[in-house]
C-alpha cells in the first residue's frame, strides 16, 4: 500500500496547513460545506494527524473530500493555524494522482471539470470564458444572460470589451505566444501529466461503468459526471 | 455598523502606476465593470494603469477546482509577474478576488518555503526562458477606489441617498471570501469587519447594514458551481444570506468579487423562478452592483456604459431611488448602434 | 527635590501577591516599601465580586488586605508607579514616576497580570455589539446585582465562552489561563441564582477542573442549577435584526454545527502579562515567553531571577489562581529571607 501520509506530508499545503488540531470546532462552525453536506473540516485534520494510512485511503476514495467549497473561511479563524481547506487541496491532488477519485461520484466530477476549465485554460488562456457558459447548461443564468450570450460580441464590445480580437481589453483573443507559454508551463510543471492522469483513470472507470467517453463534452460519461448528483 | 478596532489594520496602497490583471469571470459576466475601473483610475483620477493584452488566467478557478497542480499555478503566476516586470511595474492589481487571494498565498508560500520559489523560477525558465520579480504590492482594485474615495466624492454627481426622502440608502456590502479570509492582514479593516466597501458606502452617503450572515460565503464553492449537479450548495448559501438580510430591507448589494456579484444576482432570479420568492417588497429583487458600477453611477457615468443591462435583477428601481437619469432606449443598444431585441429571451 | 528611600525590600505591586509577601516580610522584621500604581490596593481582585470555588466575597478579602498592611516596618504608597529598576553594586535602585529613588537590598516584582483585551477577537464583536461583554464586565453586573442583555432587559438566554484570548495562536497566546474554566462554572451558578429561569450555555474546549472542589462545583452547576455545557468554541457572534446575539459553533460531541441566538454573551477573557510586568522584565532582561517574567529555574528557584536580589512572584510569572498566587508570595518570602541573611 502506498504510504499516503508520507506523500501528503511532502505537499507544501500540508506543511502549511496541518499543525495540530485541538478539536475546537471553530472551523466546522462556519464552514459552508459542513452546513450543507455530511462534512466536517476538523475531522479532516483529525484523520491526517492520526497518520492512519487506512483512514487516509478511505478519505481519498469517498465523497467527503469533495464537499469543501474552498472558501477558506477556516483559514481566518483556526486558533491552531491549521487550514483544513488547504489539506483538502492536497488530498484531492493525491486522490487524483492515485486514481482513487473515480471511486466516488463527487470525485468522478473531476473529469468534467478538467474537460471544461482546464481545457479552456490551455486553449484560450481563460479559466472561464463567456462563450462557454451555455444557457442550456446554465438555466440559472436567466433571461438576460440568454440575451447577452446570443449577442456576445455586440454587447460586450458596447461595454468596452474587445471580444476575441487582438489587442487589450475584456474577452480579447489571448495571443499565440502566450498560449504556447501557458502550455509549456503545464508541460514542464506536471500540469499536463496531471490532466492525462485524470483522463486515463476516468476512461477506465467509464469502461467499467459501460459508458462511452470521448474527447467531447457530449459523451455519456461527461454528461453523467457533469449532471449526476450523488446526494439528491 | 460601529467600528472601533479596524483602524489598526490599515495597509499600504500604492498611489500610482498600476499593472492591471483582468479577471476571467469579471470579463465574461460584467465586462463593463473593468472598463469602468480603467476609466475611473485613468480618466477621473489621472493615474497610470497598464492594461496588458498578454495577460491571462492565473488558473485560480482551476486550482481551487483541483484540476491544476499548485506547482503549475505558481509558475503561471510567475509568468504574470514576469510580464509585469517586463513592463517595468511593481504594483500588481488583479481584478479578481480569487486571484488576489491566490497571488498573496503564493507569495507567502515563497516566503516560508524558498525551495518552492526556486522551483518556480526553474520551471518558468525552463518552460519559457523567463525570469520574474515578485511585485512590491499586490493590491485589489477595490483598495484603490477605497484609497481615493474622498477625491472621488468631490467629483461625484450623486450620493447613495434616496432623492425623495433624503435618507441614506441601506446597503449590504458583501466581501469575497478570498479577499478577506485568505490573508486577513492584506485586508483593509481585518477579516471580520472589512472596511473597504463599507468605507466607500459610508463616505458616499449610504448606510451599511450589518446582518447576521454578513461574513458568510456566497456559495460559489468552485466545483460546486462548475458542476451542474452540485449547484444546490451554491444556491443554499446565497439563500441563507438573502434570508438574513431581508429584514433590513436593503436597497442594494455591493460586492468586490466577480463571482459573488454574479451569484447574488442570479440566485435571486433562480429562487424567484423556483418559488416565486423575492427578497424585497416590490418583487423586483435586490439589485447587486459591483463596486466599479457603484462608483461609476455616482460619478454620473451612463448606466448602460457601466453594463447594468447585464444584471438579471433590474437596477432601474435603484437608479430611480437615487435619481440617476437613464435612457430606456439605450439599454439594449449593441456596439453597432442598433437595438438588440430582448424579446424572446 | 529628589527623594531617596532606603529600605530592605522594595515590593512592586499591591495585589494579593505583593500584599501577602510584604506583610510576611515585615513580620520577619524587614523594612518593606510596597508600591502600587493604582490609587487602591488589591489589584485585579478589585474587579471581582466573589471568588471561586467557595464564593468568598472579594470585599472581605480587600478588607483583610487593608488590615494586613498596617503592620510595623511596612510602608505602602499607592498611586506610584515604579518605572525603572537596576542593580548598583550590592543594591537595587528603583525609580518611580513621582521622582523618588528607592535603594533596597532586594526587589520583589509582584506586578501581576492584565486581562486580555477582547477587542482583538473581532469575530465576537466585542465593543461593537451590545450584549457581548467580558467576564470582568459581568463581575460588575454581579456587584450591582443586575444582569441585563443586549436589549437592556433581563436576559432569557446567556452564553459563556471559555478561552477568549487563551489557547489561541491567532492572538499569540498559546497558553491556558488556568482561572477562567472554574470562573465560568462559578458564573453559571451565580446567573442561575439571580435568574433561575435563564438558560445558560457554557461553550468550552476542555473544562480544566484542576483545583480542590472545582469538579464538585462543575457537577453541582449541572445537577442543581441546570447549566448546559457545550463542547465547542464559538466561531463568531453577530447581531440579529432584533438586537440579539447570534452564535455559531460546533457541538463537537455531536459533530454538528449549531446556531444559537442569545441575549448575552460573556467572554471569559484570559490572563496576559501586565504592562508593568513587561516593562520591568524587559529592562532587567528577565522577560520570558508572552511577556511574563521568567524565573531562574522552574523547579529549583522559581522566585529567583537570573539577578541575585531580584525576585518575582505571582501572576507576573504566569497565570495563577488566587490560592496559588498567595502561596507563591509566601514562597518568595522564604527565598528573600535566605538571600538577605546570607548576603547581609
Ligand atoms: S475552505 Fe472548505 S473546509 Fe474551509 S471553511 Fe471553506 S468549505 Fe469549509
Ligand atoms: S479550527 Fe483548527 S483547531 Fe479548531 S477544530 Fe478546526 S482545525 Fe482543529
Ligand atoms: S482555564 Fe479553561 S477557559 Fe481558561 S484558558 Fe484554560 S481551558 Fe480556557
Amino acid at each position: 500500500m502506498i504510504d499516503y501520509f508520507e506523500r501528503l506530508s511532502r505537499d507544501v499545503r500540508v506543511k502549511e496547513g496541518l499543525k495540530a488540531c485541538m478539536n475546537c470546532g471553530i472551523c466546522t462552525a462556519i464552514c459552508p460545506a459542513a452546513e450543507f453536506f455530511p462534512y466536517n473540516p476538523k475531522e479532516i485534520c483529525n484523520i491526517l494527524q492520526t497518520k492512519d494510512n487506512k483512514k487516509i485511503e478511505a478519505l481519498l476514495k469517498n465523497e467527503t473530500i469533495w464537499y469543501c467549497g474552498q472558501c477558506m473561511s477556516c483559514k481566518a479563524r483556526c486558533p491552531r493555524e491549521n487550514v483544513p481547506g488547504m489539506l483538502i487541496s492536497a488530498l484531492r491532488k493525491l486522490s487524483q494522482e492515485t486514481g482513487l477519485f473515480v471511486e466516488s461520484s463527487k470525485g468522478r466530477q473531476q473529469y468534467a471539470i478538467s474537460k471544461t476549465i482546464a481545457e479552456s485554460i490551455l486553449k484560450s488562456g481563460y479559466c472561464v470564458h463567456a462563450e462557454n457558459v451555455k444557457p442550456e447548461l446554465h438555466p440559472e443564468q436567466g433571461t438576460v444572460w440568454n440575451w447577452y450570450y446570443n449577442n456576445l460580441e455586440e454587447i460586450a464590445d458596447r461595454l468596452g470589451a474587445n471580444y476575441k480580437k487582438h489587442g487589450p481589453g475584456s474577452l480579447r483573443l489571448i495571443g499565440k505566444k502566450n498560449l504556447d507559454e501557458i502550455n509549456a508551463i503545464f508541460e514542464v510543471t506536471g500540469g499536463k501529466k496531471f490532466l492525462e492522469t485524470i483522463h486515463s483513470y476516468s476512461t477506465k472507470k467509464a469502461q467499467e461503468m459501460n459508458l462511452e467517453i470521448d474527447d467531447s463534452l457530449n459523451s455519456p460519461y461527461f454528461i453523467k459526471t457533469y449532471t449526476e448528483d450523488s446526494d439528491q | 455598523m460601529e467600528r472601533k478596532f479596524w483602524k489598526n489594520y490599515q495597509k499600504d496602497i500604492p498611489d500610482n502606476n498600476y499593472y492591471y490583471e483582468r479577471s476571467c469571470i469579471r470579463q465574461s459576466f460584467f465586462p463593463g465593470s473593468e472598463t469602468t475601473f480603467l476609466r475611473i483610475v485613468g480618466d477621473v483620477l489621472g493615474k497610470q494603469i497598464e492594461d496588458d493584452q498578454n495577460l491571462h488566467t492565473c488558473t485560480g478557478i482551476g486550482y481551487h477546482a483541483d484540476v491544476v497542480p499548485f506547482e503549475t499555478t505558481q509558475t503561471i503566476i510567475a509568468r504574470l509577474f514576469s510580464l509585469m516586470s517586463e513592463k517595468g511595474y511593481r504594483n500588481f492589481v488583479p481584478s479578481c478576488v480569487t486571484s488576489f487571494g491566490l497571488l498573496n498565498e503564493v507569495v507567502e508560500t515563497w516566503k516560508h518555503f524558498p525551495e518552492e520559489l526556486q522551483q518556480t523560477r526553474d520551471f518558468l525558465k525552463q518552460a519559457t526562458g523567463r525570469e520574474f520579480e515578485i511585485p512590491e504590492y499586490i493590491t485589489h482594485p477595490c483598495d484603490i477606489i477605497y484609497k481615493f474615495r474622498k477625491e472621488l466624492k468631490e467629483k461625484m454627481r450623486f450620493q447613495i441617498v434616496n432623492q425623495k426622502t433624503g435618507e441614506p440608502l441601506r446597503v449590504v456590502e458583501h466581501i469575497g471570501c478570498h479577499y478577506s479570509k485568505v490573508f486577513p492582514q492584506a485586508v483593509i479593516g481585518s477579516a471580520e469587519f472589512p472596511q473597504v466597501l463599507a468605507g466607500m458606502v459610508e463616505e458616499w452617503g449610504g448606510q451599511v447594514i450589518d446582518y447576521p450572515e454578513r461574513r458568510h460565503c456566497c456559495g460559489f464553492g468552485f466545483r460546486h458551481y462548475l458542476i451542474m449537479a452540485n449547484r444546490g450548495y451554491s444556491i443554499a448559501n446565497s439563500r441563507k444570506k438573502f434570508e438574513s438580510m431581508e429584514p433590513y430591507h436593503p436597497d442594494f448589494i455591493v460586492t468586490n468579487c466577480p463571482g459573488c456579484t454574479m451569484f447574488l444576482d442570479r440566485w435571486q432570479y433562480t429562487i424567484k423562478e423556483m418559488e416565486g420568492k423575492t427578497y424585497d417588497k416590490q418583487g423586483n429583487g435586490i439589485p447587486v452592483l459591483t463596486y466599479e458600477e457603484m462608483t461609476g453611477l455616482l460619478l454620473g457615468f451612463n448606466p448602460w456604459d457601466l453594463g447594468l443591462q447585464l444584471h438579471q435583477i433590474s437596477a432601474e428601481p435603484l437608479l430611480d431611488k437615487i435619481g440617476i437619469p437613464y435612457d430606456k432606449e439605450q439599454k439594449y443598444l449593441g456596439k453597432s448602434g442598433k437595438i438588440i431585441d430582448f424579446k424572446g429571451f | 527635590m529628589e527623594k531617596i528611600i532606603y529600605t530592605d525590600i522594595a515590593v512592586i505591586g499591591a495585589g494579593p501577591t505583593g500584599i501577602v509577601a510584604a506583610y510576611n516580610l515585615a513580620r520577619l522584621g524587614y523594612k518593606v516599601s510596597l508600591f502600587e500604581k493604582e490609587e487602591s490596593l488589591g489589584g485585579n481582585i478589585l474587579k471581582t465580586y466573589k471568588l471561586f470555588p467557595n464564593f468568598q466575597s472579594s470585599n472581605e478579602l480587600l478588607q483583610l488586605f487593608g488590615e494586613m498592611i498596617v503592620v510595623n516596618n511596612l510602608s505602602l504608597q499607592t498611586g506610584v508607579t515604579v518605572t525603572n529598576i537596576r542593580k548598583d553594586n550590592n543594591h537595587w535602585i528603583s525609580t518611580t514616576n513621582k521622582g523618588e529613588t528607592i535603594v533596597s537590598k532586594a526587589v520583589l516584582m509582584a506586578t501581576g497580570f492584565k486581562p486580555f483585551d477582547a477587542h482583538y477577537k473581532e469575530e465576537y464583536g466585542y465593543g461593537i455589539y451590545n450584549g457581548v461583554i467580558t467576564s470582568l464586565e459581568f463581575e460588575k453586573m454581579l456587584k450591582c446585582g443586575e444582569i441585563y442583555g443586549s436589549n437592556g432587559i433581563t436576559p432569557e438566554k446567556i452564553a459563556i465562552l471559555n478561552c477568549v484570548g487563551s489557547r489561541d495562536a491567532k492572538v499569540g497566546n498559546n497558553y491556558c489561563s488556568r482561572v477562567c474554566c472554574i470562573n465560568a462554572v462559578k458564573f453559571g451558578i451565580e446567573i442561575k441564582e439571580i435568574l433561575p429561569k435563564a438558560e445558560v450555555y457554557c461553550f468550552y474546549m476542555d473544562l480544566r477542573m484542576t483545583g480542590q472542589f472545582y469538579e464538585e462545583l462543575y457537577r453541582k452547576s449541572q445537577q442543581e442549577y441546570g447549566v448546559n455545557y457545550i463542547r465547542g468554541k464559538i466561531s463568531e457572534a453577530s447581531q440579529t435584526a432584533d438586537n440579539r446575539i447570534q452564535l455559531k459553533a460546533e457541538d463537537t460531541l455531536l459533530r454538528l454545527p449549531i446556531k444559537m441566538t442569545v441575549d448575552l454573551l460573556i467572554l471569559m477573557i484570559g490572563i496576559e502579562a501586565s504592562e508593568s510586568t513587561k516593562e520591568l522584565s524587559a529592562q532587567t532582561g528577565i522577560m520570558g515567553e508572552y511577556g511574563f517574567a521568567k524565573s531562574h529555574s522552574l523547579l529549583k528557584a522559581d522566585n529567583h531571577t537570573i539577578h541575585p536580589g531580584l525576585f518575582i512572584a505571582g501572576t507576573c510569572k504566569r497565570p495563577f489562581t488566587y490560592p496559588e498566587t498567595v502561596a507563591d508570595a509566601r514562597a518568595a518570602v522564604v527565598e528573600i529571607q535566605h538571600y538577605l541573611e546570607n548576603k547581609t
